[in-house]
């Protein structure tokens, strides 16, 4: 029979198929810089680099510790069990410096970091802290509410949307900043909350969006990552605004993002590695806002004009008061 | 709008199985199309094009898929997972070579709606009846259903079975790589990884839930995504439940429905099973 046949073809169709998925990441892995350091960063994502939102904004704030520090990078996708494990592994392959990119690293890194004194952890959000690990928070929520307050300000409808893609807390925490800021500018306003479940689902984020804008909600804002197209395309065919999130988003082919709230990672990458190389790293909870620069809510250029003076006046004074600690967004500490 | 790339992908794998192959690749094949309907419509501003390149790559796909399954004997199931497994490995590591480690938000050309129908839920429409007709009032068909029943007295009527057993993959990797394609041309006009999100496995529910019937694997699949529509609708209306609730809610009724209906003789006989000609 044909059996060494199938078995070479199954082989060869298998490597194709697993070199295919798990090589994905290998391509990020960078090879020595000249001067040959050995300073090593590795960085865990939740999701595929490839989001154009979240992790993505990772992954360039590593490329930046690459390209500034002459650091050597690599990063892979871990979530769940996987975490302790590819921390372990990066450990003791003689990483300086360990990044998880979400509240979920937090646990794990505290009980690893004690194995691994002389390398550093550290998770975006997350409260624990032991001498080698910490966290940074980014204060995105700053500019949610900011976002809320312009949407509660502008609808027409009083109702404002909100789209998610799989529900964690972190993402909740930003949609309650959200609420909170169209609250704050209008009290009628009612805030529609949709999670489609699926990360990278486009249509099903589509399919949701119709349906906030069809129970009347004109101003839209996301953190639905690599589906986001979804959401604007559904937003420009309905002819409703929406908001750009985690990275600017003003610039999208729908033409209907009229902000972003935006987290600026790369500056806190590179401190953060900065501290470590020098050893001056000491284990702490940084909370990462507007006054750092690290967050920031931008106005797409060529709609401002649809923004009326007086709300750009509000957002930019209410800016400044979060900037000067006047006004406090309220957050959820998970 | 939202259910056609289930449905097409279950119109399709309808024939497979009649045939007497499972094509647990379906995902793989709508993945496929879904990224080179993309890619295409963005080359070349048609989407169109786009279409018809995403149809190609699905049955591209599974005819090699076939190959193995049909012409070798090998076991189905482990060569479709295999199959699925390539497709998101292909799909996203060329997402990542052409548009960058951090991916972008893409926005292709469109197919063009007029008065809420497009040519691709026309033609789900106009295929659902042809592919009833070809499976059930041509020789062609009788001989197709045979294959998947009792190959042994198709082979001996003188048709081959392997080359019938090949048409109907080719049918289930078509119609899959369309659906696939819609998705991406026709619903979003945009392409994530992984973006199928499971809706090959759906539609291979959708073919038993439909009784290896294409009208009814229609009906069901317009039925998930009725559900699938719904859920969200009530989401919208801040109706205080569980969203999780919600989200089950599709699968839910496609699993009540194969409760009540998963029972009985329809099942092609020889589905899953390989035909290796005597010698």
């Amino acid at each position: 029979m044909n059996v060494s046949r199938i078995a070479f073809g199954l082989t060869a169709l298998l490597i194709a198929g697993c070199s295919g998925t798990s090589s994905a990441p290998a391509p990020a892995t960078t090879a020595a810089t000249a001067q040959g350091s050995d300073f090593k960063v590795a960085l865990l994502t939740p999701t595929a680099v490839s989001d154009a939102g979240w992790s993505a904004m990772a992954y360039d704030g590593l490329q930046q510790i690459h390209s500034q520090l002459g650091a050597k990078v690599n990063n892979q996708v871990a979530e769940g069990t996987q975490i302790k494990d590819a921390m372990r592994t990066f450990a003791q392959q003689g990483y300086n410096l360990i990044i998880g990119h979400g509240f979920e690293y937090n646990d794990p890194e505290i009980q690893v970091a004690k194995d691994f004194p002389k390398t550093v952890f550290v998770s975006s959000s997350g409260g624990e802290t032991a001498p080698n690990a910490g966290a940074f928070r980014f204060y995105l929520e700053q500019s949610f509410y900011l976002a809320g307050e312009m949407a509660g300000k502008m609808t027409k409808t009083n109702k404002v949307a909100m789209i998610g893609g799989v529900k964690v807390p972190s993402i909740e925490s930003t949609f309650k900043a959200f609420e909170a800021g169209a609250k704050a500018a209008n009290p009628k306003v009612t805030v529609i909350t949709v999670f489609t479940g699926k990360g990278n689902d486009v249509a099903a984020a589509k399919n949701a969006t119709l349906s906030a804008i069809g129970q009347g909600a004109d101003f839209v804002i996301h953190q639905a990552d690599a589906a986001a197209q979804g959401v604007f395309d559904a937003c420009k065919e309905k002819g409703v605004y929406a908001f750009g999130s985690n990275l600017d988003q003003n610039d999208n082919a729908s033409g209907i993002v009229i902000a972003s709230a935006t987290i600026v990672a790369g500056p806190a990458f590179v401190d953060l590695a900065k501290h470590v190389k020098d050893g001056t790293y000491k284990g702490s909870v940084l909370l990462m806002g507007m006054d750092k620069g690290a967050i920031d809510f931008v106005f797409n250029p060529k709609l401002k004009d649809k923004v009326p003076a007086d709300v750009q006046k509000m957002l930019t004074d209410d800016e400044a008061k979060i900037k000067a600690g006047s006004l406090v967004v309220p957050k959820d500490e998970f | 709008m939202f259910s056609a790339p289930i449905a097409l992908a279950a119109i399709g794998e309808t024939v497979a199985q009649k045939s007497g192959v499972l094509n647990i690749g379906l995902e793989g094949a709508m993945l496929c199309g879904a990224f080179f309907a993309m890619l295409v419509s963005q080359v070349t501003g048609s989407p169109w094009l786009g279409l018809a390149a995403g149809g190609a790559a699905g049955l591209a796909l599974t005819l090699f898929q076939g190959w193995f399954t049909v012409l070798l004997a090998a076991d189905q199931v482990v060569v479709g997972t295999a199959a699925n497994l390539f497709a998101l490995g292909l799909t996203s590591s060329l997402f990542r070579m052409r548009y960058g480690q951090s991916g972008q938000l893409l926005s292709v050309p469109k197919l063009p709606v007029f008065d809420g129908l497009d040519g691709v839920l026309l033609f789900m429409l106009i295929s659902v009846g042809v592919v009833w007709f070809l499976l059930m009032r041509t020789a062609w068909g009788l001989a197709l259903r045979a294959s998947g029943e009792h190959p042994e007295s198709v082979e001996a009527a003188g048709f081959s079975v392997l080359k019938l057993r090949m048409q109907g993959l080719a049918f289930s990797g078509l119609y899959g790589g369309l659906g696939g394609a819609y998705l991406a041309v026709g619903i979003t006009g945009s392409f994530a990884e992984n973006m199928t999100a499971g809706r090959g496995f759906v539609a291979i529910a959708m073919v038993t839930f439909g009784r290896w019937n294409p009208f009814l694997a229609l009906g069901a699949a317009l039925l998930v995504g009725y559900a699938d529509s719904l859920q969200f609708t009530l989401q919208a209306r801040n109706i205080a439940l569980p969203h999780q609730l919600f989200i089950a809610s599709p699968y839910l009724v496609a699993l009540l429905v194969l409760v009540f209906a998963g029972k009985g003789t329809l099942v092609p006989r020889a589905l899953g099973t390989a035909y290796v000609k005597e010698r």
